[in-house]
């Protein structure tokens, strides 16, 4: 014991030298420092190695109940020969009666100049200079959107000319329009302008002007749905079964990351320390005894750099000036797919994974994106269920549709891999990830600029798409930055939203708590000094 | 363990100037991963008091920074946003306006690397050290932190033929006991697996089951399975061996005209009882498809000698007939050309027929031979067939009848054979009540409807 002691003088030294400068951490460095020498977990310290048992805490479990809402039928059921009109056909009439009411309630008691609004049912039936409201899908007339049309009229394209940055004209020429089954009315308003997207389900009160457009003066939406209690589906089913409820243990945190971007050039040291981190091998005991309650990672699309059958804009300039033809001309080799898999192969002894494909992921570019492939994953696909006996892996490696949704630790989460939060930021200015995220629960709608400007599946009979009942946490992926907001619903629905930032760009491992729904932020890095000149490039290649 | 990790690194490092962090010592040595720190801290102490510079250390810190920094990345750009929930004037939301005090500041901890020469600097950025220790040892500077990469590379490719599931005991990383691994067919095999057919069957069988679940090893495992399977099946031949050598001889006097390829040996046609196999003489076992989910060819070699013992003559014949009746199934050239040789088969197939016919009602077995991605075989169906009666009504008849067939490899009802002989056999009692003579007419039904 007593050359313990002497070994531990180093701790001390270190943390005291730390402690001179701010008075804050003078007080807390002895603190800390105690606390690691009864943990024993000074690291910098050499013979005798006399210690180490393997007696750390074995990782918390997840409660992990998956759904499968976003599943497509599998072969000859999965029809893309619909009309695209079903699904907007679909949305107005599952949320026109949620807007509805919501917008009857608010304008109940609203008068102007004596007059009372009055509902219109149809959009056409709005009689010039009367007050009325009506409710409708809201379609934006942009110039620089890409319209189907256009595509059509011109030649056919061999690989699809990547998206814009912003559909917004410059010259404000945009127009928006409000529709319903009968037909289209332009409509316009100070509060309207770069604030809403087409496909979002709105009521509008106004008034029709002499040149026949709709002049808004307020607007309302469905806001967020009922909210499921937490564990609600597990005690559903066991009132059921008519079994008691389970007692359970204090829930973990989940790990989201995102954007990986693995390709086959780069190696990223961060990468490492993110396995090492998750797998609790890197830091000392009280790090890693903080891992060991991470109870899943959930990863949020573009875990690949380039593996999309669609390009980025950035990846289509490089084919055209190397004269090349095709998307898999630029990525034909293994290497990506190889990492990836040798990343999760040694993660997932110890952690399970959900793994949800994003727009540079090889998962078809239609929204819902349908789980990765497993015959991708040579070592890892072991810890995964195989796909033709269960659809789903409750423990190990659970490949996923973008969106997904489903329950863990009791509460209902949803995430996606960030594209319908990239795409309805194009049709909006200055607006955060963050912000149209919260838009789109209020919305009731995941991907409301689907099937507009986001690749869709034609939905028929039912939009899963449409949000049904609130989550808890609702994460979207490859945001340029962390963000985390809780918003709170008109019957107290309170939703923690996370954008998740690449970790590629931002090294960022962001923990949600599963008790108190609270989000934290691991950032995994290098000094200053090398963050440095790494940032600078990232800042670059970010406004390019 | 004392010194070796000094030999291990002074090799490493010194003389091949390679990088080296705790995880690949860890790995290398098989030491837990925080006694590899502690090794790499103890190694870089003294190699630098005997020579100061010898060896370069990374360190990793963890802890929290100073609070204007890890403001920085979350808020940092909230200033110039326009708040998109610019709600309507008449909201009836009043949550709404108020919302913006919500968002409190979140927590942010950092793991960094840092060089040993901004190592001070960067601790006197942090609020709070939770962890700081050497994370990898270099013979010098190295100018791009990611070339430590190659380190875990190497794990991957030189330190993973150990057990996934077990290496937390070794290393020390996080235990998670509910994780679960399958045992794909993909898991390498040593090559030697399928050449060892002396061990009894028996054995095995009883033995494997229990080390398979708790010990899911990658290498020895399915070689075990695969030891299994040979053995038993190398039994399950040498019971029906006698009788196929007697076999051979008469069948080799009809097979002459044959294609060489497909001559089948006498070794792979089933027994009586034994579910649809592919019957191609060059299956080896490590190609069978059901290495590790079905288990029902392992309980069979009993089964299959009891029967054997009892009914040898039966198998005997039904074994000739059997091979005659796949000499007949040929690709359809060569049907043409042998269309001479069913006449001759058929006064022994109807002869053997119907000495079996009163003893037992034997079923010719579904044969299925896998050939160039394609399977070939015969297949029970039933057919619907509608008679006049004497009376003059329509009468539907269901009537089981033999198809020859050839469809692309995976074929879907893999699995249905299995009940089949049961059903089978079922069918034929049922059959021998209604009349022997249309029992037998298989070859004939084949060539009618041909």
């Amino acid at each position: 014991m007593s050359t313990r002691l002497i070994e531990l003088e180093p701790t001390f030294t270190h943390n005291r030298l730390s402690a001179l400068r701010p008075p804050l951490s003078a007080l807390r460095s002895p603190l800390s420092a105690l606390q690691m020498g009864l943990k024993d977990s000074n690291m910098l310290r050499g013979e005798p190695f006399d210690d180490d048992p393997a007696d750390e805490a074995p990782r918390i479990a997840s409660n992990y109940r998956p759904l499968h809402t976003f599943d497509l039928p599998y072969g000859a059921d999965r029809q893309y020969a619909h009309q695209f009109a079903d699904v907007y056909f679909l949305r107005l009439v599952q949320l026109k009666n949620a807007v509805k009411q919501k917008a009857a309630q608010a304008w109940d008691n609203f008068e102007l100049r004596g007059k009372k609004p009055k509902f219109v049912d149809r959009v056409l039936d709005v009689r010039q200079g009367e007050l009325c409201w009506m409710v409708g899908t809201v379609y934006m007339d942009m110039a620089s959107k890409p319209n189907v049309l256009d595509d059509l009229s011109h030649e056919h394209w061999i690989a699809a000319a990547p998206a814009p940055d912003s559909y917004i004209d410059p010259d404000g020429k945009d127009k928006m329009m409000f529709e319903d089954e009968s037909g289209r009315l332009r409509v316009t308003g100070e509060m309207l302008s770069a604030h809403y997207v087409t496909g979002c389900i709105l009521a509008a009160l106004g008034t029709e002007q002499a040149d026949g457009v709709f002049q808004v003066i307020a607007t309302q939406y469905a806001d967020l749905p009922r909210q499921p209690q937490r564990w609600e589906r597990e005690d559903v089913a066991h009132t059921k079964a008519k079994q008691p409820k389970p007692k359970r243990e204090k829930a973990g945190k989940i790990a989201l990351i995102s954007g990986l971007d693995i390709s086959d050039t780069s190696t990223d040291v961060r990468l490492d320390l993110l396995l090492e981190y998750l797998t609790g091998e890197a830091a000392g005991p009280t790090e890693q005894s903080k891992a060991a309650t991470i109870s899943r990672l959930l990863i949020a699309g573009n875990s690949f750099e380039r593996a999309s059958p669609i390009l980025s804009r950035k990846d289509f300039d490089v084919m055209r000036s190397q004269k090349k033809q095709y998307a898999w001309e630029l990525s034909d080799n293994l290497v990506p797919t190889q990492r990836l898999d040798s990343f999760l192969s040694q993660l997932l002894p110890t952690l399970p994974v959900t793994l949800i494909p994003g727009d540079t992921d090889p998962a078809g570019v239609a929204l819902p994106q349908q789980p990765l492939h497993p015959v991708m994953f040579e070592q890892s696909r072991a810890f995964a269920n195989p796909p033709l006996e269960t659809n789903e892996t409750l423990h190990g490696l659970d490949f996923v549709t973008n969106p997904w949704e489903g329950d863990i630790d009791g509460f209902r989460v949803l995430g996606t891999g960030g594209q319908t939060v990239k795409d309805l930021l194009r049709y909006v200015d200055g607006v955060d990830p963050i912000d149209a995220m919260e838009m789109m629960l209020r919305w009731r709608c995941i991907a409301p600029t689907a099937p507009d400007t986001l690749w869709c599946y034609p939905f028929q009979d039912d939009d899963p798409l449409l949000l049904r009942e609130s989550p808890h946490v609702y994460f979207a992926g490859n945001a340029k930055a962390f963000q985390a907001r809780t918003v709170v619903g008109p019957a107290g629905q309170r939703v923690l939203l996370v954008a998740v930032p690449r970790f590629s760009v931002s090294g960022d491992i962001v923990l949600v708590d599963m008790e108190s729904l609270e989000a934290e932020v691991v950032h995994v890095g290098m000094g200053r000094r090398r963050e440095m000149g790494k940032n600078g490039e990232g800042e670059g290649e970010m406004v390019g | 363990m004392d010194d070796n990790y000094k030999e291990y690194l002074a090799i490493r490092v010194l003389s091949d100037q390679r990088p080296v962090t705790y995880r690949l010592l860890s790995r290398a040595l098989k030491v837990n991963v925080n006694t590899a720190k502690r090794m790499l801290y103890e190694f870089h102490k003294k190699q630098n008091a005997k020579k100061p510079g010898s060896v370069h250390a990374t360190y990793l810190l963890t802890g929290t920074r100073r609070s204007e920094d890890a403001t920085n990345g979350s808020n940092g750009k909230d200033g110039d946003d326009i708040d998109m929930r610019l709600s309507p004037p008449m909201s009836s939301m009043p949550e709404q306006d108020d919302e913006e005090p919500e968002e409190k500041p979140i927590p942010e901890s950092v793991i960094i690397l840092v060089e040993e020469e901004d190592l001070e600097e960067e601790k006197a950025d942090f609020e709070d050290i939770t962890s700081i220790h050497v994370y990898s040892l270099e013979p010098g500077p190295i100018v791009n932190l990611d070339m430590l990469s190659i380190c875990n590379e190497e794990i991957v490719t030189e330190h993973s033929k150990d057990d996934p599931l077990k290496r937390w005991k070794t290393y020390g990383s996080i235990h998670n006991p509910y994780m679960k691994r399958r045992i794909t067919k993909y898991t390498p095999i040593p090559p030697k697996a399928a050449a060892k057919p002396t061990a009894p069957a028996k054995k095995d069988e009883a033995k494997d089951p229990a080390p398979q679940k708790n010990a899911p090893e990658s290498a020895p495992q399915p070689a075990a399975t695969a030891a299994a399977k040979t053995t038993s099946k190398t039994t399950k031949t040498k019971a029906t061996a006698k009788k196929d050598k007697s076999v051979g001889d008469i069948f080799t006097s009809f097979a002459k005209s044959k294609p060489k390829a497909k001559a089948p040996e006498p070794k792979p046609a089933p027994p009586e009882d034994e579910p649809m196999q592919g019957m191609s003489e060059d299956e080896g076992d490590d190609d069978d498809n059901d290495d590790d989910q079905d288990p029902g060819p392992q309980v069979k070699p009993d089964a299959a000698k009891a029967a054997a013992t009892k009914k040898a003559r039966e198998d005997r014949e039904e074994e000739l007939r059997k091979m005659m009746e796949e000499d007949i199934e040929m690709p359809d050239a060569t049907e043409r050309e042998e269309s001479p040789e069913p006449t001759f088969d058929a006064p022994v197939e109807k002869s053997a027929g119907v000495g079996v016919g009163v003893a037992k009602p034997a079923e010719p077995e579904p044969a299925v031979t896998v050939q160039a991605g394609r399977r070939r075989g015969r297949r029970r169906v039933t057919k619907k067939k509608k008679v006049k009666d004497a009376d003059g009504y329509l009468v539907t008849k269901e009537e089981t009848v033999w198809e020859s067939f050839s469809e692309a490899e995976p074929e879907p009802k893999k699995a249905k054979p299995t009940p089949k002989p049961a059903a089978g056999g079922g069918a034929a009692k049922g059959k021998k009540g209604a009349g022997v003579a249309k029992g037998q007419g298989s070859i004939a039904s084949f060539f009618k409807k041909a």
